[in-house]
């Protein structure tokens, strides 16, 4: 191994890079197994089977035992689907950005696992590696990478899946993409307004923007969802609308827009796309399970002392990891659960949820747990009684906002003089059509009002 | 706490190696399926879809003003998080209750302040109303 290269290589930088290989694996992994899952989900809601035949077999007869399997097979069988479909390219697309699209949308999707602390702190112990030589004997963070900005790396990545989508409804050159992605990316940024402040207001409570604070605040003071639930609340359907999942995905509503901004992808174009559909609702549920559910400690009588941050054997490391992971996994389910029980918003509606409710909710918690923490007042049971006390007043304060402000339009509507809207005075104004087989269905005559 | 790798000078490099990861896994997928995937060109299967319909026009055409409305307060209401940020890793290093740390209230409740003014003109012009 060149000299250069083992000079820089800490311990830190070492984990780093084996956490960071683990965890490409672990996404993928989970991306894959979400789809048969979500595929399984359904079928059990709509009281179907769902997939249970594709085994491991490849038809071959002596991997026979291998058939059937639960269906588990079948994330298998169609990412070699994805592989072996045309990859069309329709003539009139914008070639370069048509096929850069789909790399824009999986890179972010991909970076925003690296400052999850899977593992918290490790003792390394001291190793001699081949080819390294001698490496460890400190502690070091178990995360794909230990930056000092903490989570505002998660805010900063966490929307630029947004170009991508841009992008391929746009090179697209179809009206369905156009809309879809013009759609998705509205509400993308939309959404991480209210993300950010909700999350503004946790981290001023926690105290520190670094993941290993936030979660040894919530293992002396109990979890953030008990003494913030309406940010809680706020921040999960913030990552459900980020990551265009029901009932917020009307990017891709198919009674509307058809595929909405991959109706033109095919083959493994589109299977990015689709990976990163998942690789944000997974993130957004690791994310969720750091900040509000205790990240990788669990409360209770060996396993709470066993995944404590001050535990840092490699039993540990392994126990927060398992914790963690457990958690994303079982709030991935449940946002499985939010798609297939709850029907899909109209765009207006998800547009005024988010501007016209949960901004002023996320500007008021803020401003409430702000001064809050300048009075001090940031045990569980004041930052509990505040959350539900914003909710209930943000909740009657926005129909008096809409009273308020909500009438006027952007542009007062000037009614052209002589037009049936605003006819010249005396005149009489035809309403309904003239033609008397027209007349016979709709036989309304009378005059539009002036006034 | 004495001898944790913290003062790592390139704690980034492993997000680098991430973003390398990321776009060899897509460049990889991508060319694995040009490749592998069988080739049928033809001129109705180039045009743009359309429910079947023959395709009218491009969609290259205008598009309602509400995306670009919206895009500007948006820009708004980010770069006032984007300041909340940096005042949120200062503030809650302050003591509770100290003159200072009224001082850093006072501003930003002065900031969030103006925010708001921004969000009810906006409100009132109906930039919100999807309909």
């Amino acid at each position: 191994m060149p000299d250069f290269i083992r000079e820089h290589l800490t311990s830190q930088l070492f984990v780093s890079l084996h956490v960071m290989a683990i965890v490409i694996h672990i996404i993928l992994g989970t991306v894959t197994l979400c789809i048969y899952a979500e595929r399984k989900i359904s079928a059990y809601i709509q009281d179907r089977i769902g997939p249970n035949r594709t085994g491991f077999d490849f038809g071959l007869p002596f991997l026979g035992f291998l058939k059937g399997f639960l269906g588990l097979g079948q994330a298998l069988a169609d990412g070699l689907k994805f592989f072996l479909k045309e990859d069309y390219r329709p003539t009139n697309v914008d070639k370069i950005l048509f096929t850069l699209a789909p790399a824009i949308v999986i890179i972010p999707a991909f970076i925003g696992f690296m400052i999850l602390p899977w593992g918290g702190v490790w003792d390394m112990p001291l190793m001699n590696l081949p080819l390294i030589g001698e490496i460890g004997g400190e502690r070091v963070y178990v995360t794909g990478a230990y930056v000092n900005v903490g989570v505002i790396y998660l805010v900063a990545v966490a929307s630029l899946g947004a170009y991508g989508i841009t992008l391929g409804g746009w090179a697209s050159n179809n009206k369905y993409s156009f809309l879809g992605g013009l759609r998705a990316t509205a509400q993308m940024i939309s959404y991480e307004i209210p993300l950010g402040l909700a999350l503004l207001a946790t981290l001023l409570v926690a105290g520190t923007f670094m993941p290993e604070g936030i979660v040894r605040w919530q293992v002396e003071n109990g979890w953030l969802i008990l003494a913030m639930p309406l940010a809680a609340v706020l921040f999960y359907v913030c990552t459900l609308a980020e990551s265009n999942r029901a009932p917020f995905d009307n990017a891709e509503a198919e009674q509307e827009l058809v595929g909405g901004y991959h109706t033109e992808y095919s083959s493994m174009r589109f299977a990015l796309f689709f990976l990163a559909e998942y690789a944000h609702l997974v993130t957004g549920a690791a994310f969720f399970a750091l900040f509000f559910l205790g990240g990788y400690h669990l409360p209770g009588p060996g396993i709470g002392h066993l995944t404590s941050p001050d535990t840092t054997t490699t039993l540990a490391v392994i126990a927060k990891f398992l914790v963690l992971f457990t958690k994303a996994c079982l709030l991935v389910l449940l946002a499985m659960l939010i798609r297939w029980s709850l029907p899909r918003m109209r765009y207006d509606q998800i547009m005024q949820l988010g501007w016209q409710s949960m901004i002023p909710m996320g500007i008021v918690l803020l401003v409430v747990v702000s001064c809050m923490i300048y009075l001090d007042w940031i045990s569980l049971p004041a930052l509990l009684a505040a959350n539900v006390a914003v909710f209930g007043v943000t909740i009657f304060i926005e129909p008096l906002l809409a009273r308020l402000f909500g009438r006027a339009t952007a542009n007062r509507r000037i009614h052209l003089y002589g037009s049936r809207f605003m006819p010249v005075p005396g005149t009489p104004v035809i309403t309904s059509p003239t033609n008397p087989m027209a007349v016979e269905d709709r036989p309304v005559q009378g005059t539009v009002s002036t006034s | 706490m004495t001898t944790l790798a913290y003062a790592d000078p390139s704690p980034y490099l492993p997000i680098f190696f991430m973003i390398l990861a990321a776009i060899g896994f897509a460049v990889l997928n991508i060319a694995g399926s040009f490749i592998l995937g069988p080739k049928r060109l033809g001129d109705r299967k180039g045009e743009t879809y359309e429910s079947g319909m023959t395709p009218i026009g491009t969609a290259r055409k205008r598009f309602n003003v509400r995306f670009y409305l919206i895009a500007m307060v948006f820009l708004v209401f980010d770069v006032e998080i984007i300041f909340l940020y940096p005042w949120a890793a200062t503030y809650t290093l302050l003591d509770p209750g100290s003159e200072q740390s009224l001082v850093w209230l006072g501003r930003i409740l002065f900031f969030l302040f103006t925010t708001v003014v921004a969000y009810l003109y906006g409100y009132r012009k109906g930039v919100f109303k999807f309909d």
